[in-house]
């Protein structure tokens, strides 16, 4: 295997591992994110809060009373 | 959300003031150059706290102007911080005279957790470019705590003894892994968070300071032995 071909498998494993570590960490949150840059005070999340009013997500809304999920 | 308190500034101004005692103490001790890309993380750092604060006396704590100053220089601060750390790398793995590797290896996983970044927010219908921003700055925070734990093993490994490179390296570990316990707390104890936030602000005072005193007390020839600490006699 070539060089180069190693330094991509590398990469990509510590991408994998990063993002596995990441899921594993995120998936027990609340949402909120992790900011590692000084110490300015955190303001919430771009999409938690903006000028613009945020539309209602396609799921959630409708005229349609929800049905029971299939496997309950 | 009311806006930060007296101390929530005043750790903010501690913070700045390390940062820049940093690229002082670098300048004194003519390690500027030797560490040009942390230096210029620090410098950068110094330069976002100006931007952030004159927006948040303009426009307050929770106006769109301020959210979206700080995580898009939240996440230029992440990239500059990630090459800071790939210099670290470079420096460590000088010996293996692989710089081209390293470079080609930087920009690949750069543009990997970009591509990775792209593919989670690309079915957002609403503000997807400041979702990939947030999204690409938390990507590359975890790619760096597995890069500095793994630049942690090629110390050992190596049999690395410049004492400064090796501070410096096990302080961006230690930040790293003060942030994610900061993270894990605010989530497993959600009724403190209003004092983790204080502790996660002082926590990014953490880095400049290690930095500070690895460029103001560590001499460049200093040599310590990290791989007689890892030795296991058989």
């Amino acid at each position: 295997m070539s060089r180069k071909l190693t330094v991509l498998l590398l990469a990509m494993l510590v991408l994998v591992a990063a993002m596995s570590l990441k899921t594993a960490a995120v998936t027990h949150g609340d949402g909120s994110v992790i900011m590692a840059n000084g110490g300015a005070p955190a303001p919430p999340t771009p999409w938690k809060n903006g000028g613009a009013p945020a539309p209602p997500t396609p799921w959630k809304n409708g005229g349609a009373p929800a049905p029971p999920t299939p496997w309950k | 959300m009311s806006g930060p308190g007296l101390s929530q500034y005043l750790v903010w101004c501690l913070c700045t003031l390390f940062e820049i005692a940093v690229v002082m103490c670098a300048l004194k001790k003519g390690a500027f150059r030797q560490y040009l890309l942390l230096n210029f993380y620090m410098l950068a750092s110094v330069a976002v706290t100006v931007a952030r604060f004159d927006v948040l006396t303009s426009y307050g704590f929770t106006s769109p102007q301020y959210v979206y100053v700080y995580y898009y220089s939240d996440a230029l601060l992440t990239i500059f911080l990630y090459f800071a750390l790939a210099s670290l790398y470079a420096r460590v793995l000088s010996e293996l005279k692989a710089e081209r590797y390293l470079r080609f290896a930087t920009l690949l996983l750069l543009a990997g957790t970009a591509l990775f970044s792209y593919a989670v927010v690309q079915q957002s219908t609403t503000k997807l470019l400041s979702k990939f921003v947030v999204e690409l700055s938390q990507n590359l925070y975890f790619v760096g705590l597995v890069l500095t734990y793994i630049l942690w093993g090629a110390i050992l490994k190596m049999r690395e003894t410049r004492t400064r490179v090796i501070q410096l390296v096990l302080s961006l570990g230690v930040y790293f892994s003060l942030f994610a316990a900061d993270y894990a707390l605010r989530n497993l104890y959600p009724s403190t968070r209003s004092v983790l936030v204080l502790v996660q602000q002082m926590i990014g005072c953490f880095l400049p300071l290690a930095w500070a005193y690895a460029f103001w007390f560590s001499p460049e020839e200093a040599r310590l032995a990290p791989s007689r600490l890892a030795a296991v006699p058989r």
